[in-house]
């Protein structure tokens, strides 16, 4: 039986392949939030200096005084500096910088990206390997992207856009922190780690993508809400004099300094929030419209009580959220800053105004919008390969509904369904959504997901809530997590299951209980090992071939059996899990002693509670380092191939699979033919003679079939390295563990990686995700992959990602949204972790890969998020069109 | 050896997650051999009743290791050589963007294989052609083996009623509530005494059970089956018996006598099935004919599905012609149009994948 892609279409009424399949008729969304969108399209992403120009100001000024409060003043400087902006229309207030889609650099982290190419620190960089990931990654070219100098404006990391007359002072302020940023001290002690060497070879050849500690050293995290909901920053400051009082004086000195740098903290905080009152009532003065001239002076009045006080109603609640938010943002370099269960926690809040009908739920809608073009336009400013390579441009502010409350019950509330209503009318990129999924949850509820996950935004994401808690339960139970408590958890960053702790917030006397973070970022430690590239070294006796360097000593194994083969990769896996776990324990310490967290830290319980800020382990959790895989699937399909065609059928020896790789099977390089998708590649002269093995590395067993023979190399690897990563321990003395995403990292590593055994080809991007087939692979159906996906369980590691591109036909109508959700329950209910689907038509796909700008709103899901099409990396809009499409006739 | 293992099915595909056939998520089974030859048929491979080597043309680099394997000579070039830039990397991840090279020099797209081109059209096409009468006698099937860039595959497998059993077992746990599995391919019932078996085994492990079938089998193949169906939709082609001959090979009236003793005697659900094509069975006589039929036979339920063109690919692999390409693809105002006549006469019309299962 063969199958063409185009003879599953379920087409209707007209001509095959002549028309795009649209996706369902989407909700209109209200006009101010619409205005703002129109505004965030017209906007391009923009670097100011100001924050950090008045940090290192204030920095410089505090030479010799304790750490933590010439970081608490820096940031206070920074935060009162900053110029105020109010747009017209807005409903919530404030962004990270004076310009919409705006960010800065962090140069205290690292500084030398921020160099101009020919500067000197940037070649010393280079030299050192840390920049090569740069070079292999290709950011999208539309968009908000500023990808090339226009004007008065310079291009930073092809995506930025910097005024030119501030680069003089971004290059300035860079070199103040030469030798004094995180990275450079970083850098200066993790060459004490015997076999530093080693870590560089790493790095150069890309096995191992980006160092943790100075990138984004804090995200992947749930931010929480709780203190200033509760008890307003007066109330705040009011309990830091208090417990500064007791501490005064006392052993654990540390604690003096936290309560006084907090209080230093929260006075910058305040006066931010008062200069956009400030700056509202101005807009007020000279604003002739009178219902605009209304808001602002509402606004005004808004943020002036925020300032001061608690919120009193659902619309300040919001509004403190948001402006909470900002400022966590702005003191790291962060992604992955989930706000976490926002509508169970404002629910008590919207509950009483409802109540009190002082909203209405139309009201409601239009401020949730008004949320999402906020959260849409967040940036985080990292290096192109980071921000490129990792991110694709997207800041996972992963918003989650539904799961449980303490008590067991169902979590979800009508608040939530509101949020995915906004998230259908309001379809931008953040905040994205996910579902965590529960028995419990009632069938409306999840019905509603279903809707919005139909209209082809990829999110709701789908998460399973039962796998989450059993993992927390292992993870953190030293810790004193128990059931109730893995309730509160929450998916921080992309697809990060982070801890909860449940916080009492007293609303008229009464006591609500609501979910917020309470570990610090669980996404940090070694970053992305490429799979098929060790496999590639290890083929190669430690030799990376692509650069002709040698990377691991010889592994000492003859090879001539399966299992001499799978004993020398892990060898190898534990070699580079070993080094770079002491390197990015020390980059860490770098982090916590130079730029310690105080805003995320004023948030996260225990730290005001104890004295200590989250780099001394004031939270409740804190074993939250991880080792990150990518390619896994790669990895497992060429072990496959190797086992059937070397040591099994014995078809070809080892050594005809080392030639053929270095052959590349007879095809050009992926950097000839400038695609990274398989199905674009050309053969070159020597094709003849290498067609027939790479027939049968394509014939082996591939995973995502139901297939016991690779399916059994998967349940192998899974079990080892979701325990061996036990082994190594985190800065803060706790053992690490396994994380299975590649975010966007599987089409650089691709590039770098030569051919497979499993007849992928040279520099092609290698699959998705942990439990995603490799496209076109997975020929057996849905149903296959799904059982091949839980040959082992998830809940040994911290997460899973299965991305599926479903075409819109398959889910049409009323009866379609019912089976939809059969089919995510049925994955949820064999124990998948994650679930996500891209509703869309291939061909749509290419069109808007060839015209930009006529997709310039459409949504593609790609590796745990979403984002605009236009803004996705040529790499990965590539692998996402040659995903197998579930149709049917 | 038991007696269950002799009998073995032919499949050609089976498929999950399907939601346009029966209540739920299904699992669909083709089962190989058909008594019709409607012109208009989507799985042309499904037609034979035994296995066969299917080839796609698209995906051949002419090298002839198949022709040089075939020990009976069944294998011939058609068309004038010329040097391929296929490449196996894209017959494995599909054919998107790789285009053919007409020899005038344009480019054409990938799904452009008219009807019957590699017999007809040799001057302008290169392929292989296979004697399709030595192939249906040979058992070894070298050609398939010794093929490296998947041009060549065996179209169909047999399975035993426990393998099946065995296999659809492990899609189970994704039906959902309402769920199940569906007989189709081809005619499932030219295969009855698997088809009866393989029922009766799910009928009694709880598993919901449909059957899609065209009707043109002798009513004893169907009967033993009926106890263990919760579900069959029946095809209605044409209520003329020429008409009906014209374009499906076979004259209905075996198809309408085993319709109303369907209707009389199943006690599960029937629900009638009626391709759209247009200019052959689309005119309102015929569609109120059918509506009058179906008042004969007392049920009330049918599910109009639109001619599509998208099995015409499939042709060329199994040598086949397509004679279904001068008919057009019925517009959605046709199709309401037909809806609106069988709902005037009291009957429930379904169109296309718009169904209340």
């Amino acid at each position: 039986m063969i199958k063409t892609e185009s003879s599953h279409i379920n087409y209707y009424g007209h001509q095959p392949g002549s028309q795009v399949e649209n996706r369902e008729q989407k909700k209109q969304i209200t006009q101010r939030a619409g205005a703002a969108r129109e505004l965030y399209f017209e906007t391009k992403s923009s670097v100011s200096m100001e924050f950090p120009y008045w940090y290192t100001r204030r920095w410089e000024e505090l030479e010799g005084e304790i750490p933590v409060i010439r970081r608490a003043e820096a940031l206070k400087s920074g935060f009162s500096h900053l110029t105020p902006v109010i747009y017209p229309g807005e409903l919530l207030a404030m962004s990270k910088s004076s310009y919409l889609r705006g960010s800065y650099p962090m140069p205290w982290l690292s500084e030398a990206f921020f160099m101009a190419a020919e500067d000197k620190l940037y070649k010393e960089a280079q030299e050192s390997g840390k920049l090569t990931a740069d070079q292999f990654t290709t950011m999208g070219k539309g968009g908000g992207n500023v990808t090339r100098s226009i004007g008065n404006v310079i291009s930073i990391a092809g995506k930025f856009g910097l005024r030119v007359e501030e680069m003089p002072v971004m290059i300035e302020i860079a070199k103040k922190w030469k030798d004094r940023s995180v990275d450079d001290v970083g850098h200066k002690y993790e060459q004490l780690v015997p076999g530093y060497s080693e870590k560089e070879a790493l790095m150069r050849s890309v096995i191992c993508m980006f160092d943790s500690g100075y990138t984004l050293p804090q995200g992947r995290e749930v931010i929480n809400y709780y203190y200033p909901l509760q008890f307003g920053f007066d109330g705040l400051i009011r309990r830091c004099r208090t417990r500064m009082e007791e501490v005064a004086g006392y052993p654990e000195m540390d604690r003096l300094y936290y309560y006084r740098a907090t209080m230093i903290l929260i006075e910058g905080l305040q006066q931010w929030i008062r200069n956009h009152a400030e700056e509202a009532r101005f807009m007020a003065s000279i604003e002739t419209d009178v219902p605009q001239m209304k808001e602002y002076e509402e606004m005004a009045e808004r943020l002036d009580w925020l300032a001061s006080n608690p919120p009193r109603s659902f619309h300040e609640s919001l509004q403190m959220i948001w402006l909470l938010h900002v400022a966590v943002l702005n003191e790291d370099a962060i992604s992955g800053l989930s706000p976490g269960r926002v509508g169970q926690v404002l629910f008590p809040f919207w509950q009483r105004d409802i109540l009190k009908k002082v909203i209405t739920r139309e009201q409601t809608l239009e401020l949730l919008e008004c949320m999402r073009m906020k959260f849409t336009a967040i940036d985080c400013f990292a290096s192109m390969g980071v921000v490129g390579g990792v991110l694709s441009g997207n800041t996972f502010n992963n918003l989650c509904l539904g799961g449980l409350k303490k008590d067991g019950t169902s979590a979800a509330n009508e608040l939530e369904m509101l949020i995915l209503e906004a998230g259908i009318s309001c379809d931008t990129p953040q905040p994205t959504l996910s579902v965590l999924y529960d028995e419990k949850l009632p069938e409306e509820f999840l019905l509603k997901g279903v809707e919005c996950t139909k209209i082809g935004t990829g999110y709701p994401a789908w998460i399973n809530n039962q796998v989450a808690m059993e993992f927390l339960m292992a993870n953190y139970g030293h810790e004193g997590m128990n059931l109730e408590e893995a309730r509160a958890w929450s998916i921080g960053g992309c697809l990060e299951t982070s801890p909860g702790s449940w916080m009492p917030l007293e609303l008229d006397g009464e006591i609500h209980w609501i979910p917020g973070g309470s570990a610090p970022a669980t996404s940090v430690g070694v970053h992305f090992l490429s799979l098929p590239k060790i496999l590639e070294v290890t083929l190669f006796d430690g030799m990376d071939m692509r650069s002709g360097e040698r990377i691991f000593p010889a592994h000492g194994y003859k090879l001539d059996t399966y299992d001499e083969l799978w004993n020398a990769f892990r060898d190898y896996f534990r070699r580079a899990c070993h080094v770079l776990t002491l390197t990015n324990n020390i980059q860490h310490d770098a982090w916590r002693k130079i730029s310690p967290s105080l805003v995320n830290s004023m948030l996260k319980p225990d730290c005001l509670e104890q004295g200590k800020d989250i780099g001394q382990m004031g939270c409740r959790y804190n074993a939250t380092f991880n080792i990150e895989s990518c390619g896994t699937a790669n990895l497992i399909n060429s072990l496959a191939s190797l086992k059937k065609n070397v040591f099994t059928d014995k078809t070809y020896s080892l050594n005809e699979y080392r030639e053929a790789i270095l052959a590349n099977f007879g095809y050009h390089s992926a950097q000839e033919t400038g695609s990274y998708s398989l199905i674009d590649q050309i053969p070159n002269d020597g094709y003849d003679r290498w067609k027939k093995i790479h027939r049968i590395s394509l014939d082996a067993p591939k995973f995502g079939n139901d297939d016991p023979f690779v399916d059994e190399i998967m349940k192998a690897w899974e079990t080892w390295f979701c325990t061996m990563t036990h082994d190594f321990r985190s800065l803060y003395n706790e053992p690490m563990y396994a994380c299975q995403i590649s975010v966007s990292t599987h089409g650089p590593m691709g590039a770098v990686t030569l051919a497979g055994a499993d007849g992928r080809l040279g520099g092609t991007t290698f699959s998705d995700g942990s439990v995603s087939a490799y496209p076109g692979t997975d020929r057996n159906g849905p149903y296959a992959l799904f059982n091949s996906a839980t040959c082992w369980n998830h809940a040994t590691s911290q997460n899973s990602q299965l991305n599926m591109k479903i075409h819109p036909s398959v889910v049409k109508g009323r009866e379609g949204s019912r089976k939809f959700l059969d089919l995510i329950r049925s994955y949820l209910r064999k124990g998948g972790f994650h679930v996500q689907f891209n509703i869309v038509d291939s061909r749509m796909l290419k069109a808007a890969q060839a015209e930009p700008d006529k997709y310039r709103s459409l949504l593609v899901r790609v590796a745990g998020f979403t984002q605009y099409w236009v803004e996705l990396g040529k790499q990965i809009q590539d692998e996402v069109i040659a995903r197998t499409e579930y149709e049917e006739v | 050896m038991d007696r269950s293992e002799l009998i073995r099915g032919t499949l050609f595909d089976i498929q999950g997650f399907s939601v346009h056939d029966g209540p739920g998520c299904r699992t669909l089974i083709f089962l190989k051999g058909c008594s019709l030859r409607c012109s208009w048929c989507s799985n042309p491979e499904g037609i034979a009743s035994v296995q066969e080597p299917l080839y796609q043309q698209s995906k051949c680099t002419f090298d002839l290791l198949c022709m040089k394997s075939c020990k009976y000579g069944a294998i011939t070039p058609v068309g004038k050589p010329e040097p391929s830039d296929k490449s196996m990397a894209s017959e494995q991840f599909g054919t998107a963007g790789i285009g053919r090279v007409s020899p005038d020099g344009t480019i054409l797209p990938f799904n452009h294989v008219s009807a019957g081109e590699l017999k007809d059209d040799t001057v302008s096409q290169q392929g292989l052609a296979f004697d399709r009468s030595l192939c249906s006698r040979c058992t070894t099937r070298d050609c398939i083996a010794a093929c490296c860039t998947g041009a060549l595959k065996l179209g169909g497998y047999e399975m035993t009623v426990d393998e099946l059993f065995d296999r659809i077992g492990r899609d189970r746990p994704y039906w959902g509530d309402r769920g199940g599995i569906t007989l189709t391919g081809g005619e499932p019932f030219t295969q009855p005494l698997f088809v009866a078996q393989f029922l009766e085994r799910c009928y009694d492990a709880f598993i919901h059970t449909a059957v899609e079938t065209c009707g043109n089998i002798p009513w004893n193949s169907l009967e033993p089956a009926l106890p263990f169906l919760d579900w069959i939709f029946f095809d209605l082609k044409h209520i003329d018996p020429d008409r009906h001959h014209a374009h499906t090979g076979s004259t209905n009236h075996l198809i309408l006598h085993n319709a109303l003793q369907l209707a009389a005697r199943f006690n599960g659900r029937l629900v009638f099935r009626l391709p759209v094509i247009p200019g052959f069975n689309d005119d309102r006589e015929n569609i109120e004919q059918t509506a009058a039929f179906l008042h004969k036979t007392g049920r009330k339920e049918i599910n109009i599905l639109p001619l599509h063109h998208l099995g015409r690919e499939k042709y060329s692999l199994s040598g086949r012609s397509y004679g279904a390409g001068i008919f057009g693809i019925p517009s959605k105002e046709d199709l309401e149009q037909i809806r609106e006549i069988f709902t005037a006469q009291g009957i429930n019309c379904y169109v296309g994948s718009e169904t209340p299962f």
